[in-house]
């Protein structure tokens, strides 16, 4: 029976830890798994928002460009406006000086009032024989030398409206030109700093980390918004990711890059490295998983306090169980079984072979006790010497039960008084003594309630408890004989009156 | 650059060439569109702010510019009715370039007077033009030449006309000679190029635009000098200085302290000084010009120029802020040309000319 509620202390101790792992890990799954929903659901959240922000702009900065190159357009369709502008030809030798003059002075003077608010490096008609009229800067000149009309009249491009856009000219992004054809004789030619273009890619507040590009079909970059990528090739990493595209809109994990061509080949991309752009993201992940790992904790903590709260009747049950298994009911100290168990776990382990004293007592009168007073008195007496014995002995020392009023204690020794080992165990003998007659005299006059002792040595006497056993039997034995209320410590001659006996 | 230095304020920049530079400065300024930081003329100060309310007060803001770097005499340039509107970059004065080179085959010592331009046009015989200028540097070449020989200014300090029907037509006369005798090309033909190749030995420009008309005639091998202010007869006098462009600040600006911080960044910054060196001339500010010095950037045909100005500043007469209407200088060019190409005479082109200068609204 005691070794089964042993076992099933062990069992539900084992069960309780497992219950508390468990639900702890049940928590912390689930808190996994909810996290990583809230994440995949915020995630394709945010990443559609910005998808579709970022499309958005694109989409508006390829419609600023096309309306500001629009207008430059029609800046010069109002070239057009005045006969005396579009058919004047400075190399026709019919033109006197005079004349000459006079109309390169209008039209200069018309030019000038076309582009008085435009901020263009040159704003002129260009001549076969390389005369221009109206603005031409000093850069433009030097770089064009005596290639100016020629170059000039190379970049149109579009037969149809005899027009066209340009840049990198001699390898000089910083410009970009538009050239239309005034006349056989003459192209008007606009050209702006490419800088200019800041105002049209300007994006609003919030999207700093977006690059905006303005990209030729030869993968060049005319303008970015990153200061010195013009003229230099289109960083392969986005170039990859939207070749063979007119219009995309791509994502991965390390870029985000919308694409859209506009006329002359140019086309306008928006990129940003994904790891900025989701930034927010990112922070959302970091918040919903520190959110979701503290709630785990105090769940966690809650829940073992609730457990422990749940347990703990349990806990006191098993507890009973246990003290029930191991202790003597009446009295709260060691049964017979426990207490022999114990003693002999502590002789095996006892390999220093210190001195151990077992002492037995056997209560005197104790029937007459029972007799007169009652069993229930009795019992009353039985805890009241399981009390003594407590009293009397450390928490080192066991003591226990053997049956009906027999009671055991075995005295550990401390190393102080191994030396006068049997001073030590005849104190605690007359204090055993003077407990018992200090407790029963005078309370109850009919009856003076002492004990008779016998007490064996380890290892003097035996190496187990049941030879220990029986020499404080012996010795107790020889107590009662002596008149009872006494205590005699087992000597060798003692076994020969046995043996004699 | 200053954005780095300053992060928390953003810069946005408007490129503007020159030509037509006051047409759109006009529009903007009657339009309350100007920017907070602005280039002007010289001559803009007294046209927007004679009161000195047309610009914002830059004493106000010495806390963030330094003006310990100008001398008062720098900043009396810009003072408008006791409020500092402006502070110059530099001082501008026209200067005459000449290519010795052209000038030595031809056996010619660099002139000094108007009729060593006369002699060499003679001697170079059609094969250069001792002298070119563009239409402004025109003007200005004749108003100093007729105003040294008549002791005679243009105008005065409010803007009116001085000058005569006799002085207006001698103007006419002195530049339709110049390019009779091949001293110079007309102003329409004036071609930069051809001061690079050679073709002009000479040529009239603001100081400030020395690098920009001489750099690449020096490295075409030819040496570039500077040669005297032209005078009659040595004396110098009706030759006109003025500060270069100024910086002034919008009489409203939103954020007086971070225009103010640019405006210092723009002046007197080692970085800007460093980075612009001496393309608006010399600087006036000491900061500018001594990081200058310290990083041997002082030198070249813009800081001859500069040597030169210097050597004649006390007798270099103030610009009036009238000076450089453009109209005006259209209205001259436009005289000469009835008259060189034989449509009218100059004394009917004087009378025209003068009553078209005194039509001109300030």
């Amino acid at each position: 029976m005691n070794r089964k509620n042993v076992s099933t202390d062990v069992r539900i101790r084992w069960l309780k830890r497992m219950m508390l792992i468990s639900e702890v890990s049940v928590i912390f799954l689930l808190s996994a798994v909810i996290s990583f929903l809230t994440i995949k659901k915020t995630d394709t959240a945010l990443k559609t928002k910005v998808i579709a922000m970022t499309s958005a702009l694109n989409e508006q900065m390829q419609m600023n460009l096309d309306s500001y190159l629009q207008r430059m357009e029609t800046i010069g369709t109002l070239v057009f406006a005045e006969e005396e502008v579009y058919k004047y030809s400075a190399v026709d030798s019919s033109n006197s000086d005079y004349e000459a003059i006079k109309t390169e002075q209008l039209i200069e003077d018309k030019l000038y009032d076309l582009c008085i608010m435009e901020n263009f490096v040159d704003f002129a008609i260009v001549y076969s024989n390389n005369h221009p009229v109206g603005k031409v800067s000093n850069g433009t000149v030097k770089l064009f030398g005596d290639n100016l009309y020629s170059d000039l009249e190379a970049m149109i491009n579009r037969p149809k409206t005899a027009d066209g856009w340009s840049t990198g000219y001699k390898e000089n992004y910083k410009r970009i030109y538009y050239v239309k054809r005034v006349n056989d004789d003459a192209v008007l030619v606009i050209s702006f700093y490419t800088n200019e273009l800041d105002d049209v890619f300007e994006h609003p507040g919030g999207i700093d980390d977006i690059a905006v590009q303005l990209v030729e079909a030869n993968g060049i970059v005319i303008y970015s918004s990153e200061s010195g990528q013009e003229g230099k090739v289109l960083d392969s990493e986005i170039s990859e990711r939207i070749k063979g595209h007119t219009a995309v809109t791509t994502m991965d994990n390390k870029y985000l890059i919308t694409l859209k061509e506009c006329g002359d080949n140019w086309s306008v991309v928006c990129s940003a490295p994904a790891k900025k752009i989701l930034k927010e993201k990112n922070d959302v992940t970091v918040f919903v998983v520190i959110v979701t790992l503290i709630t785990a904790v105090l769940a966690s903590a809650l829940s073992v306090l609730l457990v422990s709260k749940i347990i703990r009747p349990v806990n006191k049950i098993v507890d009973s169980l246990s003290d029930e298994a191991h202790n003597d009911l009446l009295t709260g100290i060691l049964n017979k079984k426990t207490f022999e168990k114990k003693v002999d776990e502590s002789i095996k382990q006892n390999i220093d072979f210190k001195k151990k004293a077992v002492i037995l007592l056997d209560l005197d009168n104790f029937k007459g006790v029972n007799d007169t007073l009652g069993h229930a008195y009795g019992d009353k007496v039985l805890v009241g010497v399981g009390d003594i014995l407590r009293r009397v002995f450390h928490t080192d020392d066991y003591t226990g039960r053997l049956g009906g009023d027999e009671f055991c204690v075995y005295l550990n020794i401390s190393d102080l008084c191994q030396g006068n080992y049997i001073n030590h165990i005849e104190e605690k003998c007359e204090e055993l003594c003077k407990a018992f007659a200090n407790n029963y005299t005078g309370d109850n006059d009919n009856y003076k309630i002492s004990a008779s002792i016998g007490v064996a040595v380890f290892p003097d006497n035996g190496n187990s408890f049941g030879e220990l056993y029986k020499c404080a039997d012996k010795a107790l034995y020889s107590s009662k004989h002596k008149g009872k209320d006494t205590y005699t410590i087992y000597n060798e001659s003692m076994s020969d009156k046995e043996e004699t006996k | 650059m200053f954005e780095s230095l300053h992060p928390d304020i953003k810069v946005k920049c408007h490129y503007s060439e020159w030509s037509g530079y006051q047409t759109r400065n006009d529009v903007r300024m009657v339009s309350h569109t100007e920017s907070d930081v602005m280039q002007i003329n010289y001559a803009w100060l007294k046209q927007y702010s004679d009161d000195g309310e047309g610009y914002y007060d830059i004493n106000q803001l010495s806390e963030y510019v330094d003006l310990s770097d100008f001398t008062e005499e720098d900043l009396a340039y810009g003072m408008q009715n006791g409020k500092l509107n402006a502070i110059p970059i530099a001082l501008n004065t026209m200067t005459v370039y000449i290519n010795k080179t052209i000038y030595d085959q031809y056996g010619l010592d660099v002139p000094k007077t108007w009729d060593d331009f006369f002699h060499a046009a003679e001697v170079m015989n059609g094969e250069h033009y001792p002298i070119s200028m563009s239409k402004k540097s025109a003007w200005f070449f004749l108003v100093s030449y007729v105003g040294q020989m008549t002791g005679k200014n243009l105008m005065d300090d409010e803007g009116n006309i001085t000058f005569g029907e006799k002085e207006v037509t001698m103007m006419i006369e002195t530049y339709c000679e110049l390019i009779n005798k091949k001293v110079m090309p007309q102003v329409e033909y004036f071609d930069k190029l051809k001061i690079v190749d050679g073709s002009y030995a000479g040529v009239l420009a603001w100081l400030s635009d020395a690098e920009n008309y001489c750099g690449e005639t020096i490295e075409n091998g030819y040496e570039m000098t500077i040669a005297d202010y032209t005078t009659v007869n040595g004396e110098l006098n009706s030759w006109y200085a003025k500060p270069a462009t100024m910086y002034a600040i919008r009489k409203d600006v939103e954020n007086p302290r971070e225009a103010a911080l640019l405006l210092d960044y723009l002046l007197n910054s080692h970085e800007m000084a460093g980075f612009q060196k001496l393309e608006k001339g010399v600087p006036l500010s000491a900061s500018a010009r001594n990081y200058l010095e310290e990083n041997d950037m002082l030198n070249g045909i813009q800081y001859d120029a500069f040597i030169k100005m210097q050597e004649s500043k006390d007798k270099l007469e103030i610009i009036s802020p009238y000076f450089e209407n453009d109209t005006m200088i259209d209205a001259f060019i436009d005289s000469c040309n009835e008259v060189l190409y034989g449509k009218s005479d100059e004394t009917e082109q004087g009378k025209i000319l003068l009553r078209n200068l005194t039509a001109i609204p300030e």
